[in-house]
């Protein structure tokens, strides 16, 4: 089989603006962008009091989150599956197989890479912003969020980084969401199961789709560390 | 006699097994402008910082305007009315104006008044030539005016400044010193850590000088 025909296909099926296509595009924007807007901001707030708060117990916190980060998605969605499954403890919400289990995975997994870049943009902040606004009345809590204005371009770069994960995750997606056509079938699943089909137009062209999101995200990020460069 | 602006009796600060301040004792009084001299190390910058709450004393007492606290102890509603100005001072990604009205806002002054007060404030450091200028980009001289501009706004009982003339290109040192020169004009209560000859010998200064951690 060679791969010319496939790819030939799959541009076809992205410039006809194939509907099913169309459909799990949006579906893993949609999803992606929904987890990414719930957990950031509790995350980039659990960042900015890692950073800036002692407390019992911090460093162990901070340990835990960092741990997360290589944690396998696959075992997250078997956690998150268990959880939500009919005998699970939060199985008589019936969310599994649903979109909104996918965005409670997507959740999970961005959450430590929120914390531990926010951790680390507002340790590298200058620790004169902080004290100027405590000296001129600021209150802690206006204080913080001074801290993270002047590392937008880092809080940035941890969200951007965060949907760049997100949006190409498999692991997680295929075990709490089933991968149903029309409902919870987001690109990377598709193109799994397109693959193994034997289908690689489809695939290819999702993949194209990811690859171009992947650089997109790339491009924006350099953008935004050469803005962060000019300070 | 009237009861003294702010009084500090006893104030020890330990680092890493040194004493940095060993039992400061000091009193200013209202409208007062004291320059606290002393050699690099001498806990100046020290001192001031735990007048402004920025860091914690091991020991100590503060009066403030009556009001006692013992160290490390350090009321919040002080920090409205004692302003701390770095020796290098942080201007926020922000503009001119934005900087200058940071603390008007963070106390919860309206719009329309803190507006009319940023502009005043513009004109009385003299930087009015450089408002569209990006912060970051201003000269040590700028932005030391813009931050002494950004602290007087906010109309504090007590201003700490922390080597406002070093490291400044002799414009900028000559401006920074007219604007002192103001400040102590219009009765503004100011303790101002220094080496600046200049400044330590102006009339009219109260002079205490630290010297390994004792004030003498």
């Amino acid at each position: 089989m060679g791969l010319l025909e496939p790819t030939r296909e799959a541009f076809a099926l992205l410039l006809q603006g194939d509907p099913e296509l169309l459909q799990i595009i949006w579906l893993s924007l949609w999803l992606s962008l929904a987890a990414i807007a719930l957990i950031s901001p509790p995350s980039i707030a659990l960042g900015l009091l890692l950073a800036k708060r002692r407390f019992p117990g911090q460093r162990a916190m901070v340990v835990l989150v960092q741990a997360l980060l290589s944690f396998p998605t696959v075992v997250v969605g078997l956690v998150i599956y268990l959880l939500l499954s009919r005998r699970g403890p939060l199985g008589s919400f019936e969310l599994l197989f649903s979109p909104s289990a996918i965005v409670i995975g997507y959740m999970v997994i961005a959450f430590p890479i929120l914390v531990v870049f926010t951790v680390s943009a507002v340790q590298g902040a200058d620790p004169r912003v902080y004290e100027t606004a405590r000296s001129l009345g600021a209150s802690r809590i206006r204080a913080g969020l001074t801290i993270l204005w002047e590392v937008r371009f880092g809080i940035t770069a941890a969200v951007v980084n965060a949907f760049g994960r997100v949006v190409s995750e498999v692991g997680c997606a295929i075990m709490v969401g089933g991968n149903i056509a029309g409902l919870t079938r987001n690109m990377p699943t598709a193109i799994a199961l397109e693959t193994s089909k034997g289908d690689f137009a489809q695939g290819i062209a999702l993949g194209m789709v990811l690859m171009a999101l992947a650089l997109g995200i790339n491009i924006l990020m350099a953008l935004l560390q050469g803005e962060g460069g000019l300070k | 006699m009237s009861q003294p602006l702010l009084e500090v009796e006893g104030v020890v600060r330990r680092l890493g097994g040194r004493r940095v301040l060993d039992g400061v004792r000091l009193n200013l009084a209202r409208g007062q402008c004291c320059v606290l001299s002393g050699d690099n190390g001498s806990g100046k910058t020290t001192l001031l910082r735990i007048l402004s709450g920025l860091e914690a004393a091991d020991a100590g007492m503060l009066r403030f305007q009556g009001v006692q606290t013992r160290l490390p102890g350090y009321p919040d509603d002080w920090r409205l009315r004692v302003v701390y100005v770095h020796q290098h001072p942080y201007l926020f990604h922000s503009s001119v104006a934005g900087n200058i009205a940071y603390g008007l806002k963070a106390r919860g002054e309206p719009r329309e008044t803190w507006r009319q007060k940023v502009e005043e404030a513009i004109d009385w450091a003299g930087v009015r030539d450089v408002v569209a200028v990006p912060p970051q980009k201003l000269s040590g001289g700028e932005k030391q005016r813009v931050a002494m501009a950004r602290a007087k706004v906010l109309s504090p009982q007590l201003l700490l400044l922390d080597e406002p003339t070093a490291n400044l290109d002799a414009d900028g040192r000559r401006r920074t010193m007219e604007l002192l020169a103001r400040l102590f004009a219009e009765g503004v209560s100011v303790l101002i850590a220094c080496h600046d000859r200049e400044l330590i010998e102006l009339p009219g200064v109260q002079r205490l000088h630290l010297e390994n951690g004792k004030l003498l």
